[in-house]
């Protein structure tokens, strides 16, 4: 059985700040890396090789981006990835959503075509966009579950364990089929330093849009869509009422009253 | 060449009505009570006075006043200290927070070195923020017209590579305790890293001392200021070849600027100094785990002996630190964010490499040796270099005092009395086995709960007692004076790091004797005559008099 997992590129998101005069990102200083919900999925790929020995499961990861989106396929073969793919080329560049799932969609099928799975983040932290997985199954033309925090294969089928808004559920679809993976109880694994210099002498290759014969019109910025206009920081919010607390016995007081007058409390 | 004569310079001085303090006991107890402790968190810290200076010339003019008040002066910054040299106890407290700039950046074309000159109060953290960054402007060469900083800008990252672990203290205070920290190990304590320091004395004058401009004759300097001639005897005692922060630093061909690195403040106030940064290289972050504590150890040997590499830190933690771990990973796994530690481990080593891709191969190789000969592998370990997670390494190493504390402060609601006793001793490396298995086998003969962690790279573990009542308290601090003995013996120090301040001096006496701290104490009295600076860190007050 083969498991593609798509891995993203991006900046650490909580050092990352908005220039608010320019607009822009300040990048400065701030480090990339693997897409923490690209990371859980393939945590969950690499899961499931282990769970499920007699399918001889080979993950693959692929991540389009820049030369140095390498470091994050590596950081997939330390974590147990068996070959990396890196889809690098200047014709990729301004892909909004719609490309970049193009790109992506006809590096899986020139590479990987007979996966049985596809498993990636259910978003990227920087855009947070969430469209690229369900684009790239829209293209593929195969089944997507999305916000899993489980998988199980069951009789050629994926069972996902899935995050909603009321509690869980459980979808089963017919494979080849894409999952995106949400965070669910995960703390994120280290890799041994075996894992790390054994991940060196896995597979890591780079293909170019030529390389794939991808269609030069379907891809970068003019074959995209949408475009970002701007981009700003939310404001923060005002308002609301703040106790002093300085003594507690007051504040307590001051706060149960207010929940009671405006019916927050039924005594 | 160097001279034994250094010549006290004068300040101008602001009229004292000028400048603005707050005055009154209730006053700074009950609006400035943050400026009454530190982290060592002993009680009862007081003052009568409370300044905020800017500059050299408002120091001078508050010291000045303080002389003719009769009030003794405690220096604070960042008061992140651990043995309550900050703490005041009387008098003023000198708080140096407004004096945090960086004044310039220079190249010292001889020692083609770069080095930073800074104000004392900022913090280890903001020093390397705006390094790393190179956040500095242009107009701040040392000199001015060299451009430095824009030669700068175009330099490799560089940063200031002392890590006391609490990298929210300020440099005055890490210079004025010879901070060390983890990665002491390769680069040495604080005092390997400064190259200049001015520092105000007594009389409101000010001392300007670069490094190697000043050296002892004779096991003498002379101060000479405006008023008299100062006459320095250096201390006769021997210092530990291990890791020592305890007391003054003295030899017999000495620079004077040791003399005023890890004084404690007792000589004056730092108010500027020059810092060497070392360029960036980013690391490769390890951590090892064994099933014996004794197979650790070896690893240890082993790993300071390689000739191809040398780590910037080796820690360690037992067994009953990585069960604390364990049990808080199942109450909050969040806190320790940090996959599961395996059961049957009971040591685990965490050291670091410069991480370089080429050279990964074969400095792995090398360690995989050492691993199975210490009955472990390469499998049993874990690796990072991402920046992020070898931050979770470090949360690693931080969680556990944390845990300790948050035990403590749990067991101070019963006993209000009990508190941590936290060793700080080094040993010689060749005593680092006896020494281990000597804290072993004296706490698990007294039944008293412990963990042990930290610098075995240096032969410095800190052992934690953990007193469950006020009997395992005074247990423990039985033992605490045998381990401090033994540490002695073993040609190490009773503090290698924290330092003396207000509550370890007589572990100092058991180090030096009663005439080593008598030596310290004459030399205390001869550059602060009147007893200005913070009185009550290295020795006692009362001595004082």
């Amino acid at each position: 059985m083969k498991i593609v997992v798509l891995a993203k590129q991006v900046p650490e998101a909580d050092k990352i700040a908005v220039d608010p005069e320019t607009g822009t990102l300040i990048r400065e200083g701030v480090a990339s890396i693997l897409n923490p919900y690209c990371e859980y999925a393939l945590d969950q790929a690499v899961k499931l090789k282990n769970d499920y020995p007699e399918l001889e499961i080979e993950v693959t990861a692929i991540s389009m981006g820049p030369p140095q989106a390498k470091m994050v396929l590596l950081r997939c073969l330390e974590l147990g990835a068996d070959k990396a793919y890196l889809l690098s080329d200047r014709k990729f560049a301004g892909s909004d959503v719609w490309a970049t799932s193009t790109a992506l969609k006809e590096g899986v099928a020139n590479l990987e075509p007979d996966f049985d799975l596809i498993l990636t983040g259910k978003q990227a932290i920087d855009g947070d966009t969430a469209q690229v997985p369900a684009e790239t199954a829209e293209q593929l033309g195969i089944p997507q579950i999305t916000y899993g925090v489980d998988v199980k294969i069951n009789n050629k089928r994926v069972e996902v364990k899935r995050e909603t808004e009321k509690g869980y559920q459980i979808l089963s679809a017919k494979m080849p089929a894409l999952v995106t993976m949400s965070k669910g109880s995960n703390i994120r694994r280290i890799p041994s330093m075996r894992d790390v210099c054994i991940a060196r002498d896995k597979p890591l290759e780079t293909f170019s849009a030529d390389d794939l014969n991808i269609d030069e019109e379907k891809i970068g910025l003019s074959a995209s869509p949408t475009q970002v206009d701007k981009i700003f920081a939310p404001l923060s919010k005002t308002g609301g009422e703040i106790i002093d607390g300085s003594e507690a016995k007051v504040a307590a007081k001051k706060l149960f009253d207010y929940l009671k007058e405006n019916k927050f409390l039924s005594v | 060449m160097s001279e034994n004569i250094i010549e006290a310079q004068k300040i101008e001085t602001l009229p004292f009505e000028e400048l603005k303090s707050v005055k009154g006991e209730m006053i700074i107890s009950a609006s400035y009570p943050s400026y009454l402790v530190d982290e060592s968190k002993i009680s009862g810290g007081h003052a009568e006075w409370l300044f905020f200076p800017n500059n050299e010339e408002e120091i001078s003019s508050f010291v000045k006043k303080m002389k003719e008040e009769e009030q003794m002066i405690t220096v604070s910054a960042a008061r992140t200290g651990i043995v309550g040299s900050a703490v005041p106890f009387g008098g003023a407290v000198l708080s140096l927070e407004r004096m945090d700039h960086v004044i310039g950046l220079g190249f010292d074309e001889e020692e083609e070195r770069w080095f930073l000159r800074v104000e004392p109060a900022i913090s280890l953290n903001e020093i390397n923020d705006i390094v790393k960054l190179k956040k500095i402007e242009k107009e701040k060469s040392i000199p001015q017209d060299k451009n430095w900083v824009e030669k700068f800008e175009t330099e490799p990252t560089y940063y200031y590579p002392v890590d006391p672990t609490e990298m929210t203290a300020s440099i005055g205070g890490t210079i004025g305790a010879n901070a060390s920290g983890a990665r002491s190990f390769k680069y040495g304590a604080t005092r390997n890293w400064i190259k200049k320091l001015r520092v105000i004395l007594g009389t409101g004058e000010v001392l300007s001392i670069p490094r190697g401009k000043y050296r002892a004759v004779d096991g003498k300097f002379i101060i000479q200021t405006a008023g008299e001639k100062y006459l320095i005897r250096i201390p006769t005692y021997m210092m530990p070849k291990a890791k020592n922060a305890a007391g003054i630093w003295a030899e017999p061909n000495m620079d004077l600027i040791d003399l005023f690195i890890g004084s404690e403040g007792i000589f004056g106030v730092i108010t500027e100094a020059d810092i060497w940064l070392k360029e960036y290289i980013a690391p490769m972050s390890n951590i090892v785990f064994f099933k014996d504590e004794n197979d650790a150890i070896d690893f240890v040997e082993k790993l300071r002996s390689s000739e191809s590499f040398k780590p910037e830190f080796i820690e360690f933690f037992d067994d009953k630190a990585l069960t604390l771990l364990r049990n808080k990973q199942v109450e909050d796994p969040k806190f320790v964010n940090i996959p599961k530690i395996r059961e049957d481990v009971l040591a685990a080593i965490s050291f670091n490499l410069d991480y370089s891709e080429e050279t990964l191969e074969k400095c792995f190789d090398e360690i995989s040796d050492m691993l199975i000969e210490c009955n472990s592998s390469l499998d049993d370990t874990w690796c990072a270099y991402e920046e992020r997670e070898i931050a979770r390494f470090k949360h690693f190493r931080h969680a556990v005092p944390e845990i300790v504390n948050n035990i403590i402060a749990e067991r101070k609601k019963q006993f209000s009395e009990i508190h941590k006793l936290g060793t700080d001793m080094s040993v010689e490396d060749k005593y680092l086995k006896e020494m281990m298995n000597f804290y072993r086998t004296k706490l698990k003969e007294a039944g008293l709960e412990y963990v042990e962690w930290g610098h075995i790279g240096d032969n410095h573990v800190h052992v934690n007692i953990l007193p469950r009542n006020m009997e395992d308290l005074k247990l423990g601090k039985e033992l605490y004076k045998k381990f401090a003995k033994k540490a002695v013996e073993f040609g190490g120090s009773i503090s290698a790091e924290h330092g003396i301040g207000k509550i370890k001096h007589e572990y100092l006496k058991i180090m030096y004797g009663e005439e080593g701290v008598q030596e310290m104490r004459i030399v205390k009295f001869a550059i602060d005559p009147d007893c200005v600076f913070n009185c009550g860190n290295i020795f006692g007050r009362e001595m004082e008099q």
